[in-house]
């Protein structure tokens, strides 16, 4: 574990519309996983939407590998990969081959080399027959392997994931858990599913657009789940 | 209309684009001046022969362009209610023709090598300001979200179909062009947090790849692997 943050939010304000989403909020990532915990609107995908530039504070600052998103919003895409819950909204080409040699080509490789490090990617994974099937034909948890190789085969430093594994059966969450755990990057994950980031280094509660708790899995996951289940029994219409 | 690209491989996905395309504006040419039904119908038979190399799959995909006999078959009707049916079947022969061999190449070239064959074409929009890159990210994404779209309104119709019983038809077409619009403006978002349509690529002015800045720390965020 590195002692520099990789990310540095410094009393970050963050408004959407009239509605403020954090308040001064400030934290440092440094962790290899960090999970992002909290109920639906508690400001989870912002926050990371923060740290790839797709967002940028009102107040405050946000800084990444070193750098201010502001100042450096076009080079952060290269060093920072987002992986969605929607694989449909993410891929942008109609065959695999293409999908995962966008990264590449997109960051200077030249066609044949894209190509072949595409080609190379799929075959470490042990698909190397799906480069010319179209993606429309994939299944989810393979639409969601094509999502995360087109995200990592550029060697993003940070990967940001969207609870990308939402919609997927236990085998392929548990597949994709193994991924992360692999993966080069520092992997900032949000999810509903406690049980795939007991193993996580660090574990963030977001309530509200404030830091409820933050700790390790141990410390933080008993107290959110006893509060999940508080506000399930007292859940009115006015709640929601 | 647009067809998917078939993986399988067969002797025309091996033909550059490029060649594919130029074959096809040819073709267009040259079967304008033809006049006789039964030489057009020969053209017609070599064209259907390039689905048959396709094995399968290829009648398959021809199945999937019976919308097209429906047109033809309005085509006919009309010259043979204004004009003469001799005039409808030459033209319906030659539309049948130049379709069955533009989705023929649909099927057997894969976007990007489409796309590559497309620039030198494309380029005259760079004149006005259109970047070449941009117009043919653009073909991509119609190509790439045809389907999406269509599975869209399949879904549509089937939840209107599972709350009402019936048929949702026109009443669907405003629900449908939202979903497409937030459909787009999620597409956006993942286009942009991959690098834009417009990357800083390396090697570019001002646009080296590398994080700017606090250059030292970054570097020593590697010894995180």
């Amino acid at each position: 574990m590195s002692d520099t943050p990789y990310a540095i939010l410094k009393s970050v304000t963050l408004k959407r519309g009239a509605f403020s989403v954090f308040n001064d909020l400030s934290l440092d990532l440094r962790e290899r996983r960090v999970a992002l915990v909290g109920l639906n609107g508690s400001g989870k995908s912002s926050f990371l939407r923060l740290l790839n530039g797709l967002l940028v504070p009102d107040e405050g600052n946000v800084e990444v590998l070193g750098v201010d998103t502001r100042k450096a919003a076009r080079q952060l895409p290269r060093h920072v990969g987002m992986v969605f819950q929607n694989p449909d909204h993410q891929m942008i080409f109609p065959t695999v081959r293409e999908e995962i040699a966008f990264a590449p080509r997109q960051f200077g490789a030249s066609k044949a080399d894209a190509e072949a490090a595409a080609l190379a990617c799929l075959a470490e994974h042990g698909c190397a027959d799906w480069a010319d099937r179209p993606v429309a034909l994939l299944s989810e948890g393979q639409k969601q392997l094509v999502c995360l190789l087109a995200t990592t085969i550029s060697g993003p430093r940070l990967l940001l994931c969207d609870e990308p594994f939402a919609g997927l059966d236990l085998a392929l969450r548990l597949h994709f858990g193994a991924f992360l755990a692999r993966a080069k990057a520092s992997v900032l994950l949000v999810s509903h599913d406690l049980e795939m980031i007991e193993t996580f280094d660090r574990v963030i509660w977001f309530d509200g657009g404030k830091v409820r708790g933050d700790g390790t899995p141990a410390d933080v996951l008993p107290a959110y789940r006893d509060f999940a289940r508080a506000r399930a029994g007292s859940l009115t219409a006015l709640a929601l | 209309m647009i067809g998917l690209y078939l993986e399988k491989r067969s002797p025309l996905h091996l033909v550059p684009a490029g060649w594919k395309l130029l074959a096809l504006a040819l073709a267009s040419l040259v079967l304008f001046p033809l006049r006789d039904p039964i030489v057009l119908l020969a053209c017609l038979a070599v064209s259907l022969s390039g689905y048959a190399l396709l094995g399968r799959q290829g009648l398959a995909a021809l199945r999937a362009l019976r919308a097209l006999a429906l047109i033809l078959a309005f085509v006919l009707g009309l010259h043979a209610v204004l004009g003469s049916f001799q005039t409808g079947l030459l033209v319906a022969l030659r539309l049948a023709t130049l379709f069955l061999l533009a989705s023929l190449i649909t099927l057997t070239t894969r976007m990007d090598d489409m796309i590559d064959a497309l620039r030198p074409v494309l380029r005259p929009a760079t004149w006005v300001g259109l970047s070449e890159r941009r117009l043919a990210l653009a073909i991509a994404l119609v190509i790439r979200f045809t389907p999406v779209i269509v599975d869209m309104g399949s879904r549509l119709q089937e939840a209107h179909r599972a709350r009402s019983g019936r048929k949702g038809h026109v009443k669907l077409v405003a629900p449908l062009c939202l979903q497409a619009l937030n459909a787009a403006d999620h597409v956006a978002e993942a286009l942009a947090a991959r690098g834009g349509a417009a990357p800083e690529l390396a090697g570019e002015p001002g646009g080296t790849g590398r994080l700017e800045g606090r250059e030292g720390d970054a570097d020593q965020m590697d010894t995180n692997r």
